[in-house]
């Protein structure tokens, strides 16, 4: 990757490549119900990035030992389908996904009613089937559309996005380029009603100023994510538009 | 996690149902759901295709690597299938490696192109005995409602046949189509009450016994062949769907070129 | 609950569908219904479904859900594990129940199980009684429960029996027109014994209620679709 630095993701006018401002979002789609054999299911089309997430139960926990005795276990699965990048990822065990569908699980425990089912299991599967940065954002936020559409209860909903740097510029909601040239990115997932946050990574380099734009910018994202997701839900459940 | 049992009322009603020569669903014993094929619905794949089969769902996407050729065949490139049926497609889908039944998926669907030589591989030589293209096809399912055989063998070759070999992406010359002379296409029939049917749902699945995989190629040479699971079968009922397969393959044929 | 205002409603004229974590302001003493939690005063909506808003009580009917089993409901079971003395049974719930011999079907030896009720049979049964944590032991001892030895196990979404059945003459038409035999079970199961076409004829009407389950405001065309003539 040579030419960094010669590179102008921004112009003068604070316009990105792709026609954005720095604070805004790629245009975002969503439905749910999309996989007629699941109890819950939804697609996030966010910018390229294409994500499903399917949700099963809640069931009975086999092997017994993975059972907890006072609520459900959240079994999540994140997985990058191979024809998902540029170039092919070959299945089978990978550290990221399992390190993603483990934070994952841990956001939506957070707000699902896992004690409402003790000793059971609720399957969640999410599959990227075409990554464009901030695949593990739209997981979330697939995931939390599937539960919904599953029945499964819930306090809040969450939505997640992430913001970065790039050129020295605080941007939210990276694309593929920009990610290639990014100086940071912090992804966050957030309860949409409470504002509470249940998903908190970051790698690179913020000062504090930048730290706080980032932060900023994906509070501002949540609530028009948010009203996507409540049409989605609405459009597959027979809701008055 | 033990496999759900078979409810014994659903296997006697499916003997019920194949004594009036009927189905749990309607449809005629060798009437397919409607096919539904959408291709280029993958951005990151060089070719790509959707197949909905009533509530099953599946993609395929195909990619390309550079390989060294084989020193035994230094002017061929590769070709590989791989089969994933992940626990997103279904209660019954467990995650961990894959099972012996998504092997026998992708290997079945392999053979049928392979053998078909829909792909010339000495066309996918770029320097004899340094460099070949490996055409990489990925079959995946969403939904599994049954069938997820001829579902496959549908999108791969959709897949296959809008797919672009990326010549620029990897710096060795032009994008170009990548030729794929012949749609090699599969029937698959499920024994269910006693009887052959076409193109199965999950519950006939459940209550059925041994199923048939039968891939035929454009002239209706026979390309692939496949016996799956517990039960026997006579010559005489191999005609008879056979012969299903030759008529329906054709119209199969005719949805994918088109 | 009377049946007037459940259906009140959900026909679709003024309903609202809630998503998890709506707020819906101040409790005010209503009673909470379900699919909704009270949280330092405030309601919040926990299931995607319609609000309903009676008289003194608010409640969401949610969209989908699983049975939650009840003492005294009857369900129906299917035969997933056998042990020397009991059965485990799939009831449709987030946890398979327990059927122990002594609540079986008739007399049967220790040991002897497996010979009076097969992984894959299906039963009619009770909740006989549901613990803290949610696991349920079922009996067969009790008027008309009992291995079912014919006919088929079609299943409808659980919420959905309640309102599709609230009339009792939709069963009967049911019945009467198709000359079958039907059992409706509280955990989303129907028992229907007939002639093999007027199963058919049953199993493709439950098609068209299973393909319009989501959307709460097709009340009417599922009980519509129920009571047509296929013909």
């Amino acid at each position: 990757m040579g030419g960094y630095g010669d590179v102008q993701m921004i112009d003068e006018n604070g316009i990105r490549m792709d026609g954005r401002t720095a604070g805004d979002i790629r245009p975002v789609l969503i439905n749910a119900g999309i996989i007629p054999v699941a109890d819950g299911s939804a697609e996030v089309i966010w910018g390229n990035n294409h994500v499903v997430a399917a949700v099963y139960g809640p069931m009975e926990a086999h092997p017994r030992k993975i059972q907890k005795q006072d609520r459900a276990v959240l079994d999540v699965r994140y997985n990058m389908a191979p024809f998902s990048t540029t170039d092919r990822i070959r299945p089978g065990f990978n550290r990221r996904s399992r390190e993603i569908s483990k934070v994952t699980a841990e956001a939506l425990e957070s707000v699902v009613l896992t004690e409402l089912y003790p000793r059971s299991k609720i399957r969640v599967e999410i599959e990227v089937l075409t990554a464009e940065a901030g695949t593990r954002c739209a997981g979330i936020t697939a995931a939390s559309v599937a539960l919904a559409d599953a029945g499964i209860p819930m306090t809040d909903m969450v939505i997640s996005v992430a913001s970065g740097k790039i050129n020295g510029v605080v941007v939210c909601d990276l694309n593929k380029e920009e990610d290639n040239y990014g100086e940071a990115d912090l992804p966050m997932g957030v309860c949409a009603n409470s504002g509470e946050l249940v998903f908190l990574q970051m790698d690179g380099d913020l000062s504090p100023e930048e730290f706080q734009v980032a932060w900023d910018y994906n509070m501002g994202a949540i609530a028009p994510v948010h009203e996507i997701m409540i049409e989605a839900l609405k459009r597959s459940n027979g809701g008055d538009e | 996690m033990p496999t759900p049992p078979v409810p014994e009322l659903l296997r006697a009603h499916l003997n019920k149902l194949a004594e009036k020569d009927e189905r749990l669903d309607g449809r005629g014993r060798f009437e397919g759901r409607e096919v539904i094929l959408e291709t280029g619905v993958l951005s990151n794949a060089e070719g790509s295709a959707r197949v909905q089969m009533g509530n099953t769902i599946v993609l395929a996407g195909v990619k390309f690597q550079i390989m060294t050729p084989y020193p035994d065949r230094p002017t061929s490139g590769g070709f590989m299938t791989s089969a994933e049926v992940r626990p997103v497609s279904g209660l019954h889908w467990e995650a961990g490696p894959p099972s012996p039944e998504a092997i026998e998926l992708g290997r079945v669907v392999d053979r049928g192109i392979r053998e078909s030589g829909c792909i010339d591989m000495e066309d996918l030589c770029i320097l004899p005995g340094e460099k070949a293209w490996q055409v990489i096809l990925d079959v995946f399912a969403l939904s599994d409602d049954g069938n997820l055989f001829d579902a496959f063998a549908t999108a791969a070759m959709a897949a296959l046949r809008t797919a672009t070999i990326p010549g620029e992406k990897f710096d060795v010359g032009e994008d170009r189509p990548l030729p794929v002379s012949k749609t090699p296409m599969m029937c698959s029939y499920h024994r269910v009450g006693g009887r052959y049917v076409y193109d199965t749902i999950r519950r006939e699945e459940i209550g059925g016994a041994e199923r048939i995989h039968i891939t035929l190629g454009d002239d209706n040479h026979v390309h692939s062949l496949q016996k799956g699971l517990k039960g026997a079968f006579t010559a005489a009922e191999f005609d008879e769907i056979m012969e299903h397969a030759r008529s329906r393959c054709a119209e199969l044929r005719d949805l994918v070129n088109n | 609950m009377s049946n007037q205002n459940a259906r009140g409603g959900r026909d679709g004229r003024g309903t609202r569908l809630v998503t998890p974590g709506a707020s819906l302001g101040a409790s005010e003493g209503r009673r909470i219904g379900h699919g909704i939690v009270e949280n330092a005063g405030q309601l919040i909506a926990v299931k995607l479904g319609a609000l309903i808003e009676n008289d003194d009580e608010i409640s969401v009917m949610p969209s989908h859900t699983k049975y939650t089993p009840r003492p005294g409901d009857l369900v129906i079971g299917v035969v997933e594990a056998v042990q020397s003395n009991l059965w485990f049974l799939d009831i449709n719930a987030p946890f398979n129940a327990l059927l122990p011999m002594s609540l079986g079907p008739g007399k049967s030896e220790f040991g002897g199980a497996r010979n009076v009720l097969n992984v894959g049979f299906s039963v009619l049964c009770r909740i006989q009684e549901v613990d803290e944590t949610h696991s349920s032991v079922v009996t067969m001892k009790g008027l008309g429960l009992r291995r079912l030895d014919s006919g088929i196990v079609e299943e409808i979404p659980p919420h959905l029996m309640e309102s599709l059945f609230s009339n009792s003459d939709v069963l009967k038409k049911l019945k009467s027109s198709t000359d079958c035999r039907i059992i409706l079970a509280d955990n989303g199961r129907m028992w229907i014994d007939g002639n093999t076409d007027s199963i058919s004829d049953i199993i493709s009407r439950i098609d068209k209620v299973r393909n319009l389950s989501r959307d709460f405001s097709s009340i009417d065309s599922m009980v519509e679709a129920l009571q047509m003539e296929v013909y």
